[in-house]
């Protein structure tokens, strides 16, 4: 009995040094639905930095692309050499989505594991990455799958439906029950990732305050990366697949 | 141990909400791993990215160049086909013009050796009339010549005896006695 309250007395010495704090969010009460305020307001952020680092580089454009340009015109030409390999004919137009989707999860990701975001604080919850909120990861998977049955039903018509019953009308539930599990895959695979990155990294400095969380948080910069090129990738992926024809 | 429970509740009550503000706390808001990963990532990042972008940018720039010299050697050939059909179309006109005349003389000359045939045939045309009609002339005269000499012997035949050639002995020698006289 001696030993549980010294244990208890530990635990809270340990709590006070930093907290673990999962659930728990900032509400905002707009029209009728309750928003988590910090995902917000971290998507923001992140928007801003996007749209605001996109308008420099942009401003003044050369035919000798300077540091700026240069780098935008880099990071344009991966995506669209992404969207190439994978989409194929035709890729131009997804080229847009596939890069909003890859920058805007990339950027989520890295600014949740880089910024000390812990230092704002909130009255209830913290900031961290957006795409750590189950809600963004859905709002980025939903339109990947409204975005892959327009890219197929433009492209084939209702021929497009076709493919539900091929190779074999016995696999249609299958492939019906396929395009509902997509989107669930593409959103639970960020959200995971990024949660458990983040929550790896809060408890290990929880724990041990320095240095033995930074190779994790290298680790952490890793996942998040290649993460948004996975969502990138498979979107561009499903589009591609919706779209070309097995005839 | 309803003691432990209570404090394991407590866990769950954060006393940091409440309103927004800083989090001073270093540990807490892990300040310093955060700056060193920044610090690694800014120092390795920084070569390989300028790296790739300083490739990009030379690869640019040959293409640029590459294009450029392209396109002045396009240029410097357009210039060259560009002189050449123009002498080429100077060469057509002269070729047309010197064409023309050649052809003009041509015909002249074709036209006059025509006509000179034609007057050649139209004379010798003339001439063979001429030459029938002659000849047609001559026969018809010979063979009128022929009747009538055939008329007179026969009339001499028919009608000589010896009265009609006193008489005209007579006629004769009175002739030539008139023209004896004329002569004297």
């Amino acid at each position: 009995m001696n030993v549980l309250p010294c244990s208890i007395n530990t635990l809270k010495g340990l709590y006070d040094i930093s907290g673990v704090e999962v659930g728990q969010h900032f509400y905002w009460q707009i029209g009728g639905f309750q928003v988590h305020a910090q995902v917000l307001i971290t998507s923001w952020f992140v928007i801003a930095i996007l749209l605001g680092s996109a308008t420099i580089a942009v401003r003044n454009p050369q035919t000798i692309p300077t540091d700026g340009q240069n780098f935008f015109e880099y990071v344009l030409e991966f995506i669209r050499d992404l969207s190439k390999t994978q989409i194929g004919e035709g890729y131009g137009p997804w080229v847009p989505f596939i890069g909003t989707m890859f920058l805007f999860i990339f950027v989520s990701n890295w600014s949740g594991a880089l910024l000390p975001w812990k230092i704002i604080q909130l009255p209830h919850g913290e900031l961290a990455a957006p795409t750590n909120d189950i809600n963004t990861t859905v709002a980025l998977a939903l339109p990947t799958s409204v975005a892959y049955f327009y890219a197929g039903l433009t492209k084939k018509g209702l021929g497009y439906f076709g493919k539900y019953i091929q190779p074999t009308p016995i696999l249609l539930p299958i492939n019906i029950l396929e395009d509902f599990t997509k989107p669930l895959s593409l959103s639970f695979r960020l959200f995971g990732n990024i949660l458990a990155d983040e929550l790896v990294v809060v408890v290990l400095v929880s724990l041990v305050p320095s240095v033995v969380p930074i190779p994790v948080m290298f680790l952490g910069l890793f996942t998040s990366g290649i993460q948004a090129l996975i969502f990138a990738t498979l979107a561009a992926a499903y589009i591609g697949e919706s779209m070309e024809g097995h005839h | 141990m309803k003691n432990v429970t209570d404090s394991f509740v407590s866990l769950g009550h954060w006393p940091s909400a409440g309103s927004f503000g800083f989090n001073t706390d270093i540990l807490a808001t892990n300040p310093i791993n955060l700056s060193v990963v920044l610090g690694v990532l800014i120092f390795f990042g920084k070569g390989v990215l300028s790296d790739l972008l300083d490739n990009r940018k030379q690869r640019i720039l040959s293409t640029i160049r590459n294009s450029e010299e392209l396109r002045e050697g396009a240029i410097e050939k357009l210039e060259k086909a560009k002189a050449r059909l123009r002498k080429a179309k100077m060469e057509a006109d002269e070729f047309r013009v010197n064409g023309y005349s050649e052809i003009e003389r041509e015909k002249r000359n074709l036209i006059n050796s025509t006509y000179q045939n034609l007057e050649r045939l139209e004379n010798s045309k003339n001439e063979t009339i001429q030459f029938e009609q002659q000849r047609a002339i001559n026969q018809v005269r010979q063979r009128v010549f022929q009747q009538a000499l055939q008329g007179a012997l026969a009339t001499l035949n028919s009608c000589l005896n010896n009265e009609l050639h006193l008489r005209t002995i007579r006629a004769n020698i009175g002739m030539l006695g008139a023209m004896k006289e004329i002569n004297d």
